[in-house]
């Protein structure tokens, strides 16, 4: 068979196409939280719900009797639901004359507690149902059953699923999750990153070259049967392979679209972690093991089809799509019993006999089974069906039943129809008319300014927060207790960084994953003898080394086994009193400074001067066994000038040592190869070192854009508090995730110490002030950093504070201190601990501690769960109302923005973060299973960047069912984030028209948007089915419509 | 007339080939208590009739050791055939049928009729149960073809923890009467004979986990069902305690 350039080219197009539905699935250390249907953004919530359950075989709404509950619970608008209804009527041209169909929605929605009261069987119809409802016994069709058959079967079995999905569900096989098993096996060998010992080989490669060379000779395929060494040789790269497995499968090239599509998205968890790989520039495992979605098609199609051909070879079943359609087209009634036996839809009183004639394959037999099948089939399903409307025209009351009994069967058809799609999109309306109550909740709490009059009072202290949900309980303890007052920003306070911390070896990216930061800040420690390793963590380093080791474990269990049970019982027994202890075997973190300033070519040529020198210093000690002392700075120079060919040798220091011309030639190897005293080397490091920090223009911007952003341009206070936030948890794989998600899912304190660093800048300042904003002399940025899972603030870069603000620290302590104590308060009871101790606020202090270091724990905090609201505005407007943790609040002053932009800026940034955090907890709590993670206990690491279920599986994306649920019921309601943005509403629309990308959101339905009008009496727009409407309560001093009561269009 | 004592006992305590009466005449019955009833009461009949027979010892070695392989082979291929049942009316009595032949082993090997007895009410107990929570299935769901729906035990837990009681019972499983039965009742068999009776229970244990894998595991997919009453479970806890204790009584020279 041969392959063309334009073959291998359509499937790479086609593994294209098929992945955009896929979302990226980031590697958890940095936690992401995401859409899961980002790739369906650009279709409005309720279409690409649909396509997503399609593609990912998930629900997009929750059960009905979920709803219902809510309901009960008064958390649905009714008049909303209702109002639905009656769209949903008035938009449909089939009517059934008599019925009071809107009573039987609202009934069905309301009343009836199965999620589909009709469910969709193959065989009911009107005429059927009109016999069961006289008491008749339905008609069976006289003729030939076998044409009815193929078309069932034909609605069953499209062309575009894989083969093998179909010789499962006619054969009862298994070679679908078989299938699964042996890819996440391989992919687990492939992308590895560090967690097992022995790394497969030849990783370098690629996914697949390196796949394929180990499965020729891999010992567990040719267990399996599988014969992979004669595929294989079929053709050398992925793509070739992809199309020559396609064609030998006698796919339809119209359907290849279709099928790869299908096989993309049968583990979209691995395939959303490559395509993460194959965007990430930066990412080292990517960049050493390359891999993309051809490689991983190809490896699962190879796979895929060895199963196939083993299953013919051992049982008979088909192994190509043309035999999978003699089938069905052929033997219409074998192909129907197997379909209804192996699909788990067959009767249960017949599976045995069907099981029984099917295993004995006399055709005779078969045939007449399964004429009588059929016939019992329709009679069960209309029966069912006819007992379904019965129930519900009871429900209805009144003489619904009566006139159900007098439909003709055609008026039958009509009712069913109505009654299916109304049930298709009843998850919809329901999450509509709970967002209805839950606006007109907003409505009701959002506050009218005292004074439209900005206050020249200066408080006591200022803090900036992150608008994630966790801050507003703190937010609004603080300002209750004291001269306090507070501002909601991103938490990477408009500074995207890339970050390159004292200790760590990769640079992490604290901003919101969809930028890619420019400027690189490194932390330096001041004053550390860099060459001292404390003993304890000497010792630490040596047993981690013990226990990664392949054969090493068996000894050391032995040897040093005793001293792991020290850790188990003290973290199980008393985790609080177990970390301190330990704590104070660590060495304390040396005092940092932020590499903030730009380098200057001359200071870039310096550091790698520094650097170099201080390789060589250790080069001849390690190497030559030359001390510093024997050595003198001359010499240091004149070797790194010899090593980079400035200079000509010998060196100086050869030449007093004596030393031969082939050992000097052999060092300066050395330092070149090893020490990297390279003459490329050094380009390369200037070049990165011009990515090491901010230029003063650049510090100027980003602390003018963080201040004016939140409208805080005057009246700044002796100390404004840059508060980042962080988690802490014990044995938590998903612990980024309950970091800062506008950090990209990292702890935003590098942040606010480089924004405080910049803002404390007396040239910063007097920059600022040149453009009107005023920072008083006596001010001083503070960056401090708030613990979500213990409700701490901790201060930081202290030492840097003037002595003179010393004298109010201790007040500005005490104030946060208590602040913690009531959020924690606040936060406990909910968590499962005893809510009577809970409340006490010293109480909840130490339980939150305890939560911080139990690493049994599987819900540390709350997180995200329960957010619901985006507030964009003055803090004003929520000042002292209780938003129970569910608002992202982003401080915002339309007044100091005429042009938009910084709205523009919070639209794009804050408000995407957002929503996709928002919709991560949506999707998580809909299908807990597909969207969501499930639950955490059956978690394993997989590759040490993501968990699997069980010891291999789909990568589990989205949120565990401990982070969503609680006692088996959603803690976090699932709803779309409701934005309310504080702006004229022409302003707001003319700024949302500006953003292609935001604007998708918005209209697509994805995030609601409430535009509350302060030049227009604060009436609160409601964006609702594309266009804006006033709600009805936000209307104070003007007059209420009178032709609406409910909702009056405003555009 | 004495060889035809052990065949017409052979139908009721089931040995190939004259069990195919015994699974004949159980299945005619109609499913539920009936069965659970046959499955107690057969046994003890073919043991009655096994009573009339001459006595095992006094049989030719050969002929000893041929009824030996017979019994062997016919628990062997019920409990293969039960791998592949998935009605639970069938895997029942194909369990049942596989612990009743080891009766005969016992028997031949000379172990007394009292113990003999003990041994088939161990293994008839747990068989009337499942047979009993079959018809149970069969009423409220149309069918006991355990798999077709899933995961049952989210919509009848009672009954699925009852049912998982029985079939660890059925099958040998440590604690339960039949296992302490067969160590008993087997005790006098030569230590030849035991890489046989190794694959038997291997394959009771998987046939167990077979069905296991259907009750347990997996999104049910069928309609709402009502469950068990309490009252129900506890009786059928009550009737496994007893047998427990019966066993304990009556074989508690073998622990």
């Amino acid at each position: 068979m041969t392959l063309t350039l334009g073959d291998r080219l359509k499937v790479r197009a086609m593994v294209y196409v098929a992945s955009e539905p896929i979302p990226r699935f980031w590697p958890m250390r940095t936690f992401i939280h995401h859409n899961p249907l980002y790739g369906l953004e650009g279709r409005p919530f309720a279409e690409a719900v649909a396509e997503g359950g399609r593609l990912f075989h998930a629900r997009g709404y929750l059960e009905r009797a979920q709803y219902q509950r809510y309901r009960r619970e008064g958390k649905v608008d009714d008049g909303h639901l209702r109002r639905r209804i009656r769209d949903f009527l008035a938009s449909r041209t089939d009517s059934t004359r008599g019925l009071d169909l809107e009573a039987w929605l609202w009934h069905m929605a309301t009343a009836c507690e199965t999620s589909r009261t009709l469910e969709n069987g193959d065989w009911v119809h009107g005429a059927g149902l009109a016999a069961v409802l006289r008491g008749e016994p339905v008609a069976i069709p006289d003729g030939d059953v076998d044409p009815s058959l193929r078309a069932l079967l034909a609605r069953h079995h499209s062309p575009e699923s894989p083969v093998y999905r179909h010789v499962d569900a006619l054969f009862g096989t298994t070679i679908g999750p078989t299938l699964d098993d042996l890819l996440a096996k391989s992919c687990l060998d492939f992308f590895d990153e560090g967690q097992s010992a022995w790394q497969a080989p030849g990783r370098e490669a690629g996914f697949y070259q390196a796949w394929k060379e180990l499965a020729r000779r891999n010992a567990r395929f040719l267990l399996r049967g599988l014969h992979l060494r004669q595929v294989l040789a079929q053709e050398e790269t992925a793509e070739g392979m992809i199309a020559s497995i396609l064609r030998r499968l006698e796919v339809p090239e119209e359907a290849w679209q279709g099928y790869i599509t299908h096989e993309l998205t049968c583990m979209h968890g691995w395939a959303g972690f490559i395509r993460y790989r194959m965007s990430a520039q930066h990412y080292y495992w990517a960049q050493r093991y390359p891999a993309d979605l051809v490689d991983f098609l190809a490896v699962r199609m190879v796979l895929g089809f060895a199963l196939l051909q083993e299953g013919s070879r051992h049982h008979g079943t088909p192994a190509s799509a043309s035999e999978v359609t003699a089938l069905l087209n052929g033997e219409p009634r074998q192909a129907y019993l197997r379909h209804e036996l192996h699909g788990g839809s067959v009767l249960p009183a017949w599976a045995h006999e069907i099981d029984d004639v099917l295993a004995r394959g006399r055709p005779a037999q078969i045939a007449r089974m399964a004429k009588t099948y059929v016939a019992a089939r329709i009679q069960w399903e209309n029966g069912r069906a006819a007992a379904a409307l019965r129930a519900l025209a009871e429900g209805v009351g009144g003489s619904a039943q009566a006139t159900l009994e007098s439909l003709d069967p055609a008026q039958l058809d009509g009712l069913l129809a109505v009654l299916r799609d109304w049930e298709d999109t009843e998850g919809y309306m329901w999450l509509q008319a709970m967002e209805s109550h839950y606006i007109n909740e907003l409505v009701g709490k959002i506050q009218r300014p005292v004074t439209e009059e900005r206050s020249d009072r200066r408080p006591f202290a200022q803090a900036l927060f992150c608008i994630d949900v966790r801050s507003e309980p703190m937010r609004r303890h603080l300002e209750a207790l004291g001269d306090y007052q507070t501002f909601g920003i991103a938490g990477f306070f408009g500074i995207p960084l890339g970050y390159l911390a004292y200790g760590k070896g990769s640079e992490a990216h604290l901003c919101p994953a969809v930028q890619t930061p420019k400027n690189l800040v490194l932390e330096i420690p001041a004053g550390l003898d860099l060459e001292e390793e404390p003993l304890y963590d000497a010792l630490q380093h040596v047993l981690h080394e013990l226990k990664a080791s392949v054969l090493s474990p068996f000894v050391a269990v032995e040897a040093v086994g005793l001293l792991f049970s020290l850790g188990l019982v003290g973290r199980t027994l008393a985790p609080l009193g177990y970390h301190r202890w330990r704590a104070r075997l660590h060495a304390d973190r040396p005092v940092t400074r932020l590499l903030l300033d730009k380098l200057s070519p001359e200071q870039a040529d310096s550091i790698i001067r520094a650097v170099q020198r201080a390789m060589i210093v250790r080069a001849l000690a390690r190497e030559l066994r030359i001390p510093r002392d024997t050595v003198t700075d001359d010499d240091v120079r004149n070797l790194r000038e010899v090593a980079l060919g400035h200079e000509k040798g010998p060196s100086t220091l050869a030449r007093r040592l004596g030393m031969t011309d082939a050992a000097e030639r052999d060092f300066l190897e050395k330092l070149r190869g090893i020490y990297r005293i390279d003459r490329a080397v050094t380009s390369l490091q200037r070049g990165r070192l011009g990515r090491i920090g901010f230029s003063i223009e650049e510090q100027v911007r980003y602390v003018t854009q963080a201040l004016l952003s939140i409208g805080l341009d005057r009246n700044l206070s002796r100390f404004v508090l840059l508060i980042a936030h962080m988690s802490q948890s014990e044995n938590n794989p998903y612990e980024s995730a309950l970091d800062c998600g506008a950090c990209g899912g990292g702890k935003g304190l590098p942040n606010a110490r480089a924004l405080a660093t910049m803002a404390n800048k007396p040239e910063v300042r007097r920059r600022l002030r040149e453009r009107g904003i005023v920072i008083p002399e006596d001010t001083w940025f503070v960056p401090a950093i708030h613990n979500t899972t213990t409700d701490e603030i901790e201060l930081h870069d202290l030492d840097l504070v003037p002595a003179r603000h010393l004298l109010y620290l201790e007040r500005l302590r005490s104030g946060l201190n208590a602040a913690s104590r009531r959020c924690a308060a606040e936060r406990m009871p909910h968590l499962g601990t005893g809510s009577r101790l809970a409340a006490d606020p010293f109480t909840a202090a130490a339980l939150a501690q305890r939560q911080a270091h139990d690493w049994s724990q599987v819900r540390p905090e709350w997180g995200l769960a329960r957010n619901l609201y985006a507030i964009v505005g003055r803090r004003s407007l929520t000042e002292g109302v209780n938003l129970e943790g569910r608002s992202f609040l982003q401080s915002y002053d339309y007044r100091l923005d005429p042009r938009g932009r910084l709205l523009e800026n919070i639209l794009t940034g804050p408000l995407v973060v957002g929503e996709w955090i928002n919709l991560e907890h949506y999707f998580s709590v809909v299908d807990t299973e597909s969207y969501g993670s499930g639950s955490k206990v059956y978690h394993n690491v997989a590759g040490r960047f993501a968990v699997m279920t069980g010891n291999q599986s789909d990568l589990r994306t989205g949120l565990p069912t401990q982070t969503v649920l609680k006692d088996g019921q959603p803690y976090h309601e699932p709803l779309r984030l409701i934005a309310l943005v504080e702006a004229p509403l022409e302003f707001a629309q003319r700024t949302v028209g500006r953003i292609a990308k935001v604007q998708a959101l918005i209209k697509g339905g994805w995030v609601r948007l409430l535009v509350l009008d302060p030049e227009d009496d604060y009436r609160v727009h409601v964006l609702d089915d594309g266009a804006f409407t006033v709600h009805p309560r936000s209307v104070r001093s003007m007059q209420a419509p009178s032709t609406n009561p409910a909702l009056e269009a405003s555009s | 007339m004495d060889l035809m004592w052990c065949v017409l006992a052979a139908a009721l305590l089931p040995l190939f080939p004259a069990s195919w009466l015994f699974n004949r005449a159980v299945a005619r019955l109609p499913i539920g208590a009936a069965q659970g009833v046959a499955a107690l009461v057969l046994p003890q009949l073919g043991l009655a009739l096994l009573r009339l027979a001459p006595a095992a010892a006094a049989w030719p070695h050969a002929a000893r050791d041929g009824g030996m392989v017979v019994a062997t082979l016919s628990a062997l291929l019920y409990a293969v055939r039960a791998l592949s049942a998935r009605d639970l009316g069938i895997w029942t009595r194909l369990v049942l049928s596989s612990g009743l032949a080891t009766i005969w082993l016992a028997w031949l090997a000379g172990t007394p009729f009292g113990a003999l007895r003990v041994m088939a009410l161990g293994w008839g107990l747990p068989a009337a149960v499942a047979l009993v929570l079959a018809g149970v299935l069969v009423r409220r769901m149309g069918g006991a073809y355990i798999g077709l729906q899933g995961g049952l035990v989210a919509v009848m837990p009672r009954l699925t923890a009852s049912l998982v009681l029985a079939i660890l019972a059925l099958t040998a499983t440590p604690v339960f009467s039949p296992f302490f039965a067969l160590w008993k009742g087997l005790g006098a068999i030569p230590v030849a004979w035991l890489p046989f009776w190794l694959p038997l229970l291997f394959l009771w244990g998987w046939a167990a986990g077979r069905l296991f894998q259907d009750l347990l595991f997996g999104d049910y997919r069928g309609e709402k069902v009502a469950d068990i009453s309490g009252a129900g479970v506890a009786v059928i806890a009550l009737v496994f305690v007893a047998s427990v204790a019966l066993s304990f009584v009556a074989n508690g020279g073998a622990l």
